[in-house]
């Protein structure tokens, strides 16, 4: 039994799965209940109200007590609101590991959004080249996910070619790309796309869950574990990060897989641009503001090493879970909103301490197990 | 009268016992060479001594007095200090305020500039180093940068000065001046504790010497009583026997590696030499020499290389690795933790981080394979490690050294420059990698060996080319090379001053 429990905490994200159960539990336990009205699907397919009889003998609409966390409801919401940045953490968790940073992907997203609702608008039933077939869907979507990915591009290449930290290159990109999405759209919101893409997006599963979001993001996730665990070209990643004059010594094309990875960290960008198109319906040039930071605590709480070499894309999507559930679980408490900032600080500074130190014990164990 | 006296001193770290009851004591005014096996306890035993680690038993008496330094500026106050291997100051401050840190000389909060300068200058001269106070620490080459070092425990009155591998990085002329200064200091009445691994350097300089083996003491005496075989065999417990490699009795193939005109500017230039298959060539120079310059144009790592290198009979595009791993290169990097290997990996990721192309298929890596690899290697260079799992960094210095090897033997390279083989590697797992060497080459791969250390040079390769200052000087076959020939080829005109150093 416990050989079988230590097999399991051997489990990299294990700490973190840990984390997020205790936290559900504690919202859980903490969050009390709301009253929600009942609705039902009647026979014809329409949603409607249940209603029961008092003990008056009055029709009453019925409610049903709910704990405030713990419903299907709330639970698809948190889902939703971590896809958009769990998605971006995938990509930076590439970027991180091979050593670099992006701090340019909310301005990526921003761009990407603004540009890809450009020409959605356009074929729009507002827009100049009104159009009810797919091609409007499938041009808005092919201009969202290549604008994103080549600015990771520039990035990489920008990177490599002039030899300068990623930090400032992309501070600089994280500026112009945004001041980008602001000439294109002159900072107005740009709405009113072909409807078969929002429909597309906000499908619903059953009450109110909406699941495409989640089911990217799921997806965004295996893909991202396949590559950085079983593909050559993600081991060059960690490779890179661990030790880059030693991967060059062993005949790895650094600058390619440099090149790569902030592609990657782009796309991802694009990719939840793409989700927060549809979802939302519009885009503005100051969507994503922030979001780099959001997106890094993710990586880093997740466990990815801003120092290079490690971290796993499961990992990161769980830490983007975790901040989140923090930011929900503050209104679900009903705490002070103002709090809220002070709380995510406090969780990522521990975060990254808890992280060193079971390094540091499970470095310990190996010196002890090696001699 | 015993000045320093260790008493039954015990320290353990995690899953080591690093010291076991080591009791022996030192006189005023010796310089006691301390030395043992990677991993033999000397260097904990200087850092307890200089207050970076604490006993877990046992005490140290200085002069009578019981002192039990918690922190390196305590021992400090008792007048013991350190010089380090690795850099022990701040780089990118100059000479004087890296020698005054500790006690800025200045005026309500107001550096002093001309008081530091002056201080800096007395401690430079009082060993008669002539260096510039105002020079900045990262400017300085390792050699000077010791002396400051040794400056800086000299002046803040050390009596005790602990010196940690300190000719391990330096050049001839840089050897010489230390030794110069260790005698000067001897001399002066202070105390020093010599831990090295060159064994010619401690019969020259010490008079007593310590030996220590798996953190247990050995031996203490005098050092004209005793020989360095039986230092040696005290080391490691056993004689180290020196065979005549197997590889000399077979006939070297056909040519594998051709160097043609191969030049750099202003590292090396004019160098032309071949290696046949079956030979180990040895590559013997100073540091600074450019031997590993050249090593590492071979393998296309060079973007200003001129010149031609003919693998297998085809001319190699320069400054390409591609092109050299695909005809079949491989270098073994001098710095191991630096350029050979990914510490944050395990030994199977390390072992095919050079061949990850051939298990891949569609991006895919084949575990399987990879795994099977991984413990091949390790099984055929006889790596000591709990599983091909278990991250590099936990490796000891040889058996890290095996995995480097094999990323390039997992590649079947059939040339292979090797640089530094056994640097920072015990004496157990050196002799080891003599024979997977020697085995090599029986194997019919072509070796080029770069080593500082002339006795493996001279027991291990077939010929031995020479080279100074960028320039091939020499090449001396196996039965006319003497460490004496070689010295005299490596360091040119200056042959005198060398042997003397050596007396």
């Amino acid at each position: 039994m416990l050989s079988r429990l230590r097999l399991a905490f051997r489990f990299q994200e294990s700490g973190l799965l840990l984390i997020i159960l205790v936290l559900g539990g504690f919202l859980t336990l903490f969050s009390g209940t709301v009253r929600t009205p009942e609705f039902r699907i009647s026979e014809d397919g329409t949603r409607e109200r249940v209603f029961t009889v008092d003990k008056d003998g009055e029709r009453v609409p019925s409610f049903v007590e709910r704990n405030k966390f713990l419903n299907a409801q709330n639970l698809a919401q948190l889902a939703k609101d971590t896809s958009f940045i769990a998605i971006m953490a995938v990509g930076m968790a590439l970027v991180i590991i091979s050593g670099g940073i992006d701090l340019s992907v909310g301005s990526i997203y921003a761009l990407a959004s603004v540009t890809g609702a450009l020409v959605m608008h356009a074929y729009g039933a507002d827009g100049s080249h009104a159009d009810s077939s797919g091609l409007g869907i499938f041009l808005g979507v092919s201009t969202c996910l290549g604008v994103a990915a080549l600015c990771g591009l520039l990035n990489g290449g920008l990177t490599v070619a002039l030899r300068v930290h990623p930090f400032i290159i992309t501070l600089g990109s994280m500026a112009i790309l945004r001041g980008v999405a602001f000439v294109a759209t002159k900072g107005q919101s740009v709405g009113s796309f072909p409807s078969g893409f929002r429909d597309f997006v906000r499908f619903e599963w059953g009450q109110n869950i909406s699941v495409v979001p989640l089911a990217v993001m799921i997806l965004v996730t295996f893909l991202g574990w396949i590559f950085l665990s079983r593909f050559a070209a993600g081991r060059r990643v960690y490779a890179i990060g661990g030790n880059e004059l030693a991967s060059q010594f062993s005949g790895i094309r650094v600058n390619r897989v440099k090149l790569g990875v902030y592609l990657f960290s782009g796309l991802s960008a694009g990719v939840a641009a793409l989700l927060s198109l549809g979802y939302y319906g519009a885009a503005t040039s100051g969507d994503g503001q922030g979001y780099e930071l959001n997106v890094i605590a993710a990586a880093v709480v997740g466990g990815a090493s801003l120092t290079g070499g490690r971290g796993t894309a499961l990992g990161v999507v769980l830490g983007a879970l975790i901040i989140q559930m923090i930011s929900s679980g503050i209104v679900i408490l009903g705490i002070d909103q103002n709090y809220s900032q002070i709380i995510i600080g406090t969780v990522v500074i521990a975060a990254v301490v808890l992280d060193n130190l079971t390094t540091w014990m499970r470095r310990r164990r190996t010196l002890r197990t090696t001699g | 009268m015993a000045f320093l006296e260790f008493n039954g001193i015990g320290k353990r770290f995690p899953g080591v016992v690093a010291l076991d009851d080591v009791s022996f004591s030192i006189e005023r005014g010796s310089c006691h060479a301390l030395i043992g096996e990677n991993g033999a306890g000397k260097s904990t035993l200087g850092k307890i001594l200089a207050g970076i680690h604490q006993t877990d038993s046992g005490t140290i008496l200085l002069d009578g007095r019981e002192i039990r330094p918690a922190t390196p500026l305590e021992a400090r106050q008792l007048g013991i200090a350190m010089v380090h291997q690795e850099l022990a100051f701040c780089p990118n401050l100059s000479v004087a305020e890296n020698l005054c840190l500790g006690d800025m000389p200045s005026r309500r909060g107001w550096v002093d500039r001309k008081a530091l300068r002056a201080r800096a200058r007395k401690m430079l001269q009082s060993i008669g180093a002539d260096i510039d106070p105002d020079r900045l620490i990262g400017s300085l080459s390792t050699g000077l940068e010791q002396l400051v070092q040794i400056a800086a425990a000299v002046g803040t009155g050390a009596q005790v000065i602990v010196m940690d591998e300190p000719s391990s990085s330096l050049s001839a002329g840089e050897t010489r001046e230390l030794f110069r200064l260790v005698r000067d200091l001897t001399a002066r009445g202070i105390t020093l504790i010599y831990v090295s691994h060159r064994l010619e350097e401690l019969f020259a300089l010490c008079t007593t010497i310590t030996v220590l083996r798996d953190g247990r003491h050995i031996s203490t005496g005098r050092i004209a009583d005793t020989d360095p075989k039986r230092v040696i065999s005290q080391m490691i417990g056993r004689e180290l026997r020196v065979e005549t490699p197997a590889h000399l009795s077979r006939e070297p193939g056909p040519e594998q590696l051709r160097v043609e005109g191969l030049a750099s500017p202003g590292k090396f230039s004019n160098i032309s030499f071949s290696v046949r298959a079956g030979e180990i060539v040895g590559f013997a120079g100073l540091v600074g020499a450019g031997r590993s310059e050249t090593a590492q144009a071979l393998f296309g790592l060079d973007p200003n290389a001129t010149g031609s290198v003919i693998v297998k009979g085809k001319t190699l595009p320069p400054a390409s690795i591609e092109a050299a791993l695909a005809a079949g290169v491989g270098l073994l990097p001098e710095d191991r933790k630096r350029q050979g290997l990914v510490l944050g990996l395990n030994c199977r990721e390390n072992t095919s981080l050079a061949v990850l192309p051939l298990l891949t298929r569609l991006g895919w890596v084949n575990r399987r394979r990879e795994r099977s690899l991984a413990e091949k290697y390790a099984t055929r260079l006889r790596v000591k490690t709990p599983s091909v799992e278990t991250l590099i960094a936990g490796l000891s210095g040889g058996n890290q050294q095996k995995v480097a090897l094999a990323k390039w033997l997992a590649r079947e390279c059939d040339v292979l420059l090797i640089d530094e083989p056994t640097r920072g590697v015990d004496v157990g797992a050196k002799s080891e990698i003599y024979q997977l060497l020697d085995e090599l080459a029986c194997e019919g791969k072509a070796i080029l060996m770069i080593s500082s250390e002339l006795p493996e040079l001279l027991a291990l390769c077939t010929r031995i080319l020479v080279m100074r200052g960028g320039r091939l000087v020499g090449e001396v076959p196996r039965a006319s090379a003497s460490e004496a020939s070689l010295m005299r080829l490596m360091a040119g005109v200056d042959t005198d001053a060398t042997e003397s150093v050596a007396q």
